[in-house]
């Protein structure tokens, strides 16, 4: 299967800690994709490479076929153009309208005409079940609406690649479900290749056709959500059980970090 | 994108082929503009050769079709590649369109 991703030997530093220590993972064309891992494992950073917000200190990050790792800012902006993402919080533009955060890009991107670009972005509402909610503000919407409309906008330029930033989060199961539905919808019909990230685990075993899990920084499993669901790796053992880690220091050692000694 | 436009005694087949797409769109615009002005009676748009449409592409044709109601006219597509038709269907732009397997079909209904 053809790759639309491959990172290969990423390293990230914030400051002096290193945060991704050496990822390699692709992932292919067309497939729902989720990233996994705990709180803190470099998930989100890893996102931030692939949508091109951070450079890595080392390695390649080659989107179907092109190093985006190294690329100028102007080439980097086209290929933006080509990608959708929602954010975690669905970064909408609280001073705008529905409408006018979806148009935004539009608007900024193309020479579409404003008849053609109001129509888009009905059609674009209706997609995300959101018709009728053009000339509402963010601030009168729930939460679960939110998100709807943040897809709504990343799917605005009908990016070949939809990038979720934890889609599920601060959302209630039945809101989190009908999201996951949504995702997997737009993936069937579109055929995107989308890569969510993800610690939710009935969202993995609803969206999931592949797995990049990370530990620590580094990759810690990549497959299929089957190998994924059958793996005996005590990472993704532990992962899928919801165990948590045992305590990284003795209470000798605790006390000789709480006493300064 | 490549548009061919064939004018008959009682209607106008518009044949597209390759792309459309937020690049190619403005020009289809153009174009469907151009028959609208001329009260033009019934447009059947041939998809055959399309290889990808993208929703400026689908916008443009209900722009089209909503200036055509106003007075009367008709656009009728015909010959929907599978792949387009499961994103109309998707849309629901299945219950917008008048969609036909052919020309032929869609000229005489």
């Amino acid at each position: 299967m053809e790759n639309a991703i491959e990172v290969s030997n990423l390293v990230t530093y914030y400051g002096e800690r290193k945060i991704l220590k050496g990822i390699t993972c692709s992932i292919p064309t067309g497939t729902t994709t989720v990233i996994v891992g705990g709180s803190g494992c470099g998930k989100t950073t890893l996102l931030k490479h692939l949508i091109g917000l951070l450079k890595p200190a080392s390695g390649s990050i080659h989107i179907h076929g092109k190093d985006i790792a190294t690329m100028d800012n102007a080439s980097l902006d086209e290929y933006r153009k080509k990608m959708g993402v929602l954010f975690q919080g669905a970064a909408l533009l609280n001073s705008m309208t529905l409408a006018e955060n979806v148009a935004l890009p539009l608007k900024e991107h193309t020479k579409l005409k404003a008849p053609v670009i109001d129509i888009i972005v009905r059609m674009k509402l209706d997609l995300v079940g959101l018709s009728g909610f053009g000339e509402f503000y963010p601030a009168e919407l729930s939460g679960g609406m939110k998100k709807r409309a943040g897809i709504a906008r990343a799917m605005a330029m009908d990016p070949v690649i939809l990038f979720f930033d934890e889609p599920s989060a601060g959302l209630d199961p039945v809101t989190a479900a009908g999201l996951d539905e949504l995702i997997l919808r737009l993936h069937r019909v579109f055929k995107m290749t989308v890569v969510v990230v993800t610690h939710e685990l009935p969202s993995i075993f609803a969206i999931a056709d592949y797995v990049v899990m990370l530990d620590k920084g580094e990759v810690a499993f990549v497959g299929t959500l089957d190998d994924f669901k059958n793996s005996d790796k005590t990472i993704v053992r532990a992962f899928l059980e919801r165990r948590p880690e045992e305590e990284s220091y003795s209470p000798d050692n605790y006390f000789k970090i709480i006493a300064g000694s | 994108m490549k548009i061919d436009t064939v004018l008959h005694s009682d209607y106008t087949v518009v044949s597209i082929a390759g792309e459309i797409d937020m690049y190619s769109s403005p020009a289809l615009r153009d174009m469907l503009l151009t028959l609208v002005k001329k009260n033009t009676a019934t447009v059947i748009v041939n998809l055959k050769e399309v290889r990808y449409i993208d929703s400026s592409g689908i916008a443009t044709f209900v722009e089209a079709l909503k200036k055509m109601l106003a007075y009367k006219g008709k656009l009728k597509m015909a010959q929907v590649p599978d792949r387009l038709m499961e994103i109309f269907n998707f849309s629901k732009l299945d219950k917008v369109f008048e969609i036909y397997g052919s020309i032929e079909d869609a000229a005489n209904s």
